[in-house]
Formats: structure tokens, sequence, C-alpha cells
């Protein structure tokens, strides 16, 4: 008994030792998240706008209801999101809608730090988006 | 009947259906691009193969072939698959894979199919197209590069509409759809293509990228504008009416709209509406009030003005509104009631009441298509009614029907082919009328079984040889003969007559005479035939049978606006009617609705709504339940597709309000007062709110068999003398003065214009767009030259509908204004 009592123990110092915490010293550390982390989203950006055509598709198919799409025709005739708007506070991010986009409009980003002080802060409109 | 299989299933069909009708009739759904119900088959797009046991060795199209005794059909195998899947690769090589963008995407017949057969990859290779679009015009934009070929618009244009703008141009891969000479289309912008198209390449401009057809709540409701009662689909979205959807198994016209219907939706949403009630203020100014303040002067105004007050209803009102507004008028205690300017379908009603004792139509419109001869009294009747314009032409297409048009200009109707034009001077439609039974009774050819008085109409109609008439007021002799015979042969006929506010002249004689033709051609009472009287808006036969007329010692709507000019009618309520603009006689509308306490409720501050006392901001057809009657008698369902904007009220609402201001309870929902009103009105007896399914309940039965045979003596009129005539009348792309504020027929027609004549205009010296004055008595009207083939040398035509113009000023309900042009 006593002897499965130290082994036990002897784990746990082991883990005690340094190097062999699996706790990350955040903030002042940050861990690199995998390729296919599901942070904050991005609208990606074209030369002159961005490559979103406001097709509707993401604002069907997200769960949450989260995303508001309203399209226009631009000076050249193409259609374009005139306001494209993504509430994180609604937001599961599940990634539906990346994957919905027929063009690769939207992606996600490793971005996770998302806390804020006011309601409105968390309204991602397209502007933002594009930055992220 | 016909006994085939198709999957195993037996069944049971008519000798006329083809393959793919029958299965759908069953429930077996086949694929298709290039087939549409309303059209004849043409087997474009090799979608629809089916495999047949008596035909094996070769796939056979399902939607051209008719069926067989004893067919064995198999719609699905491995090789129908294979097949139709080649028949979509092929499609999709040069088909512009656009669908994020395109406005088809969601309800695309190439998309699902391209989904459903899982067409991911194409082995074959070839250069996608790269057209330029066509939008030159405001309505319908053509993108060629996403057509499948399927011909649909070629089709529609041709066998429906009867335009033929499209044909397909160029041979092999370069194959396309183009209008004459390749230019953009200029037609009258129906946009039956546009709701034909399986895919993108013709869609409607006025609603490019608003929305995808899955945000779009639907609602089936009746068309606000003229009297066809066309069923047209809402589609609503954030509480605005985004589009009119197309909707073929609801209602009579089988999705056929005219250009109002389909585009003209968006004086719904404009934001230019009342949106809260408004009193005169004691500086003489119209301010915003709230509800009660505004309900409680208009009851008080009413109420001390009791039986000396009076009541004008316009005919866009449910059936439910103008059964309430009656009530309203006689909790008021005044027999002052009537509607749509009282001339223009008094007239009518009871020209038809005296000689046939009714006083609608007697035939449903599906009837007019199987009609052997059809005469249509006034080329106008396109005009105010197009979707029964359609159905003409089908007649003439499909089942060979002579159409004769009593005409004083050219229009559409008189181009369908083998159309006969009897031309006449401006004012005579009951000459040529005359004549027509002059010839019946004359050669013997008459129908006269049960008919009263014929020798007294045979004597008085010796002046009226096809031989006088068309030396006096033009129009072939032989071809009236040639008519008047037809109409005698012919089993079922169609006649045609539209009325409306700019039609009030000679309304009463023109009626007459046309119920005489009805009655000695067979053609009242007759199985199958029918006189039809077309009212100019969406519910003016309700009106009618609602009896929105004056009661026994009332006035109608002209003696209301003389008495209140003379104080003898103290105080008026107008209910969505402009009188300023649509009545004739604007200097005698102006005095009457100056002086008395005026009530105005409408949806726009009009012109009339400026001179009120109170204002109340009423609500449009897509904000209201009810029902609506339309030109056959038919009850169809109103269904409110949004919310008023602002404070807003339906009619029935503030009718509601306003009887519980005077003391009287009435029924809280439209299907209450309709149960009312069906007591109430012999018409609607025993039609129950339920009954009103998607096509409606036709009061009367198919065919309303008149109640006696009557003719009247009706003289015709000596042509007018004077070398330029303006004519007044409706104009296709308008309805009412309510299309002037939509867009889509504000892009094709903006403004007023004068029609003349080629060698008017050359007389005159003046070219399209170039600004004509006419003078008529002292006063002048000027409006942009629009130069046409439609009218003979010295007539001159002019739309009533624009408020800028003030043709009333000059237009008093003659039958043509004697105009002089001036520098």
């Amino acid at each position: 008994m006593f002897k499965e009592f130290a082994k036990g123990l002897s784990i746990t110092l082991k883990h005690l030792m340094p190097g062999h915490t699996t706790t990350v010293d955040y903030p002042k550390k940050k861990l690199e998240m995998a390729p296919r982390f599901r942070g904050l989203h991005r609208l990606v950006p074209t030369q002159d706008r961005e490559k979103c055509v406001a097709c509707y598709l993401c604002p069907t198919v997200c769960p949450a209801k989260c995303i508001t799409v309203e399209s226009d025709e631009n000076a050249k005739g193409e259609k374009y999101p005139r306001v494209y708007e993504i509430d994180l506070l609604r937001c599961i991010f599940c990634g539906y809608c990346v994957e919905a986009c027929p063009v690769e409009a939207i992606e996600m980003t490793s971005a996770y730090e998302l806390a804020n002080f006011k309601r409105e802060d968390f309204n991602f409109d397209k502007e933002r988006l594009l930055k992220s | 009947m016909v006994n085939l299989t198709i999957d195993g299933k037996q069944i049971t069909t008519a000798k006329t259906s083809t393959i793919y009708e029958a299965a759908k009739e069953n429930g077996i759904n086949i694929p298709v691009l290039c087939y549409a119900k309303k059209l004849l088959p043409y087997g474009a797009c090799r979608i629809c193969l089916v495999e047949v046991e008596q035909m094996k060795g070769r796939l056979i199209p399902s939607c051209t072939t008719p069926v067989t005794e004893g067919m064995v059909v198999n719609t699905m195998s491995d090789e129908i698959r294979k097949v139709r899947k080649t028949v979509l690769e092929f499609l999709l090589v040069n088909h512009v894979v656009e669908c994020p963008v395109c406005d088809k995407g969601g309800e695309c017949d190439l998309q699902d199919l391209t989904y459903e057969y899982e067409v991911v990859t194409n082995r074959f290779q070839g250069e996608k197209f790269d057209l330029p679009t066509d939008e030159i015009n405001p309505l319908i934009e053509r993108n060629m590069n996403r057509c499948v070929l399927c011909g649909k618009c070629v089709r529609v244009c041709d066998e429906i509409v009867g335009y033929g703008s499209y044909s397909f141009i160029n041979r092999g891969f370069e194959t396309k759809i183009a209008t004459a000479f390749d230019r953009g289309l200029n037609c009258e912008f129906c946009g039956q293509c546009v709701s034909m198209c399986p895919v993108g390449a013709i869609l409607p401009r006025p609603f490019k990228f608003k929305a995808r057809p899955w945000q779009l709540k639907e609602v089936d409701s009746v068309c606000g504008y003229c009297g066809n009662g066309c069923t047209v689909t809402l589609g609503v979205k954030d509480n605005q009416v985004q589009t009119i959807r197309f909707n073929e198994d609801t209602g009579v016209n089988h999705g056929n709209l005219c250009v109002r219907g389909r585009f003209g939706y968006s004086f719904v949403n404009d934001t230019k509406r009342l949106k809260k009630p408004m009193i005169r203020n004691s500086n003489g100014i119209l301010v915003e009030a709230e509800w009660e303040e505004a309900l409680s002067a208009a009851a008080e105004g009413l109420k001390a003005a009791g039986s000396s007050a009076g009541f004008i209803a316009g005919a866009r009102l449910t059936n439910e509104e103008l059964y309430l507004f009656k009530k309203l008028s006689r909790t008021v205690g005044s027999d002052n009631l009537d509607h749509s300017g009282g001339e223009c379908y008094r007239g009518v009603t009871e020209g038809l009441f005296e000689t046939l004792g009714v006083k609608a139509s007697t035939g449903t419109f599906p009837q007019i298509e199987s009609a052997q001869a059809i005469v249509a009294i006034r080329s106008d009747f396109y005009e105010t009614h197009p979707v029964v314009g359609m159905v003409v032409n089908q007649a003439i297409r499909r089942n060979e029907a002579q159409l004769t048009v009593i005409a004083d200009k050219k229009g559409k109707l008189t181009k369908l082919p083998e159309a006969r034009t009897l031309m006449h001077t401006p004012g005579c439609e009951i000459n040529i009328l005359n004549a027509l039974c002059q010839t019946l009774l004359a050669e013997g050819i008459a129908v006269t079984d049960g008919v009263e008085d014929v020798a007294a109409l045979q004597a008085f109609l010796a002046d009226y040889t096809p031989e006088a008439v068309a030396q006096t007021v033009g129009g072939d002799a032989e071809a009236i003969k040639k008519t008047a015979r037809e109409l005698a042969a012919a089993d079922k006929v169609a006649i045609l007559l539209a009325y409306g506010l700019p039609y009030s002249a000679y309304s009463k004689e023109l009626a007459t005479a046309a119920a005489n033709l009805a009655i000695l051609s067979g053609c009242a009472g007759g199985a199958g035939s029918g006189l039809y009287l077309c009212g100019e808006k969406a519910n003016s036969q309700g009106a009618i049978d609602l009896g929105i007329v004056p009661g026994a010692a009332g006035r109608g709507v002209q003696k209301m606006l003389q008495g209140a000019a003379d104080g003898e009618v103290k105080a008026l309520y107008v209910v969505a009617e402009d009188p300023m603009v649509t009545y004739p006689d604007r200097q005698a509308v102006e005095a009457g609705l100056k002086k008395p306490f005026l009530v105005v409720q409408d949806i726009y501050l009009t012109e009339t709504a400026r001179l009120a006392d109170v204002v109340l901001p009423a609500a449009t057809f897509a904000e209201k339940d009810g029902t609506f009657t339309n030109a056959e008698r038919r009850l169809q369902r109103v269904r409110a597709g949004i919310k008023s904007p602002g404070e807003a009220q339906t009619d029935f609402a503030v009718f509601t309000r306003m009887l519980k201001k005077l003391g009287q309870v009435t029924a809280e929902t439209p299907t209450q007062v309709f149960a009312e009103l069906s007591q109430e009105c012999t018409e609607y007896k025993g039609i129950a709110p339920a009954d009103i399914g998607p096509q409606g309940v036709v009061w009367g039965g198919e065919s309303l068999a008149p109640t006696k045979k009557q003719l009247k003596t009706v003289a015709g009129l000596v042509p007018m003398d004077a070398s330029y005539l303006l004519l007044t009348g409706s104009c296709l792309y308008h309805s009412g003065s309510l299309s002037t504020h939509a867009r889509g027929p504000l892009s094709v027609v903006p403004e007023a214009y004068v029609e003349l004549s080629r060698s008017d205009a050359a007389t005159l010296g003046v070219k399209e767009d170039e600004l004509l004055k006419l003078k008529a008595g002292d006063q002048t009207l000027q409006a942009k030259v629009k130069v046409g083939t439609r009218l003979p040398a010295g007539v001159m035509f002019m739309p009533y509908h624009f408020a800028e113009l003030e043709l009333n000023r000059v237009y008093k309900g003659q039958p043509a204004i004697p105009v002089k042009p001036v520098k």
C-alpha cells in the first residue's frame, strides 16, 4: 500500500518540477493556436473592395442568426455588401459561415481576446471585420 | 380517356395529355426546363427524357409526347440519370456559374437540377459566353450569358402577350435570344418573360440585389389596380413589398400580369405616404394631429351636417370597407353616397340594367378563351385591362377566334392576328354598334326569341345601315356586315366593354347599344358567351354590388359637388379618391371641395387632401384583409402582407373607429363584416368567407342569365366637327392616379404626353419630346409630344393620370375635346 502511495506522490512531485507544468503563464505568454482554430472572423479584402459578394449564404446558414448582410449595387454594377455585421455576443463560433461562403470571403482568425466593456463594441461592422 | 402505366402506377388521363402532364397530375415528378403549363409543348431542353417500353432503343421527351393506350413509362433509371446529367453538363459548358451574385440563385431550375444530379465536374470544355447585359430599359434586365435557350421567353411573348419581342438568332453554339436587330429591349414591359425564365437570364431590375428568394415571405393577394383581379403574390421582407412573385396556380390570371401589376408595387413602400392624421388649424394650415382628435373632428363635422353630408368612395376599397362606408353614411343619416365619380359607372350599369336586367358581366374570363367571335369596344380595352387582352390573344391564337375592334385609335388589340378594326371618328362607337344590330336584323340572322321591342328597334335602325354609318363615321360597310354575320354564326360570343373615369361620356348609350348587340347576336344568356363589363378599379364591381350609389333622396357625386358649391351639402367625406385630378371638370370639383367641411382619407397628401379640413392616413391593398370583386363577378381574398407605415390605418379600422364615435357597434374583423354583408347584399347571399378559396367565388355562376331581353333604341352621335380632336383615356402603364406614385410605371411613362399621328406632327412641325400647347376653350394644356402610328390624322390622345397636367380643366365629360394647337 505504501509503495503505491509513494508512486503516486512521485508523479505529483515530478509535475511540480520546473518545465513540467501544462499551465501557460497567460497573458505574459500566449499559446500558438492550431491552424483550424475558430476565432474572430475576418472579411477578406481584394484590391479595391471586399471579396464578399453579398450572396446571403452566411446569414442563412448561421445557427445563431448573428450575421446581418444588406446587399447593394456598386458603381461598377457589381453586387457588394453595403452592410456586413456580426454580433459577436450571439456568435457561437461554429464556422458554418466560413464553410458556406462560395467565394472564400470570410475566414476565422486565431484572435480570441475579444473581451470588451460595452455591448456596442461586440458588434463588428464591415470595416472592423476587414481589418481584423 | 387513356390508360397507361408510369413507374408501375396505373394512370387514367385525358387523351390530350402528354406523358409529362399525366405524370404531374399523379404526383410523379419529371424535371423540366422548357415546359410551362400555359405554353405549347416545345421540347428544347431534353431534361424530361423518359423510357417508354413501346419505344425501346431511345429516350422519349415526356413533355412533347402524347399519351397512348397501354403505354408503359419509366421516369427514372440509370440510363435516364446518366443522360440527364450529360444534358446538364452540356448546358454548364457555357453557362457562367455566378450563382452567388445571380438573383435567381435559390429558385433556379438549373441550379436545383445540377445539385440533384450531382454535376460536380464537367467532361466537356468550352468557352463561357461573355455577352454584354441588356440594361437599357428600366424594368427588365437580360443577361444572356446565363441563358439555357429554353425559349420560354420567346414563346410567352408570342403566345400569351402577343408582342413578339424576342426571337432566337444565330446558329449552333452562337445561338442566343435577342430582340429585333439585337438592340436593347423596348416593349410594353409586362414582365411575362421574367416570370417564365427558369434561370437568371431575365430578371426584374427593380428587385436587383434586393433579397434572396428564400428570404421572402409570400403573400397571395389581389392586384389593387384594374378590375381584372389578377392574383399577385407579394414577396415581403423587412415590412416592405420587395417584388411580385410568380404564381400560376392561384387566381384567374395563370401567373400573367401586366406592367402595373408586376412592377407597379413600389407606391406601397413609398416614404412620402401619409403617416399621421392632419387637421386644419385656426390659421388655415394642415398640421399633424392625434388619431382621437382627428377622428372626433371628422365625426363631429359629419354628424353636424347630418342629411346634408356627402360620402364619396373610391373603388379601390375592399367590399368590407365599402359596406362599412355605406353603414357610416346611413348612421349619419345621409343618402348622399356614391363612388368613382358617379358618371363613370352609372351610365353603363343603368344601360345594362334597362336592357338585360343585370349590372355585371354575364360571363367569366376563362370563357373568352373559347369564344369564336370577340368584339372589343374601344381599343383602349387593352390599355385598361391588359391581362384580359392576353386572354383575347389566346382565343385568337389557340382557338382561331375572330376579333373585331370598334376603335377610334389603333392599339395592341388591332395588331393581333386577323383582327378587324372598325375605325370610326371619335365618340361614334354607338353608330357602329347600331350598324351591326341593323345588319343582324335586316339579314334575318338576329336572335329574336323572347326579345322585346324588336320591331321598334328595327324601325329605328333604318338610318343605320352599314353603308350610311360607314359614310358618316368611318369603318368599312363590308367589314361591318361580315362582323355581324360572324357574330350570328358563332356559338360563343364575347363582347368586351370597359368603363372608367376618363370614359364617362355617352356611357349609358354605349352600354345600351352594346347590350342590344349582345341580345341580337345571342351573346346574352348564351352558354359560354358573355357581355363583359370591365371596371377600371380593383373593386369597381364590388362597389356596384354593394350599392355604393345614391339612396332614394340622395345625390350622386356630381350633384354632391354642385350642392357643396351651393352650400347645400355641408360636409364631404372622400375616401381613396383624388377628385381634383381624376374627376371631369376641375373647376366645378374644386368649387365643390373648397366650400364644405372636407374629410379626406387617402394614402398620399393628394391635391384633394390639400383642400381638406381633416386628413386621415389610410392603407394600400398590400396592408389590408378583405375581398375584392373583379369584373367577372369573382370574389377573391385580399391579404395583408405588410404593416402600414407610421400611424396609418386600414380604411376598415378607420371606419370601425368612426362608427364607434358615432355610437354604432360593428363587427371587429373583415371576416365578420363579410358574413354580415353577405346576408344583406343579394348578390353575395350564401357565400361564406371560408368558400373564397384560391380561385375565388363567382357570384351568380359562370354564366349570369339576363332577367330580361329588352331592346332599347339609342341614337348614335354626330361626328364632331373640329380640325383637331383630343381624346383622353388610360394608358397601358398607368391606372387612375395611384400608379403615378409607383416607380415602375413612372420609369417608363414619367409624365403626361400628347400623342399624335405622324401626319399631324408633320403639319404642326413638331417632333418627338417637343412641347406642344393645345388650346381648348379658354384653357391651355401643354405636354410633350409623342408621335405614333396609333392615331388617325386630326385626333390626339392624352392620358388622364397625371396631376401636373390638369387635363380635367378641359375634360368635362365630353366624348372628345376640340382643341387648337398653338405655337
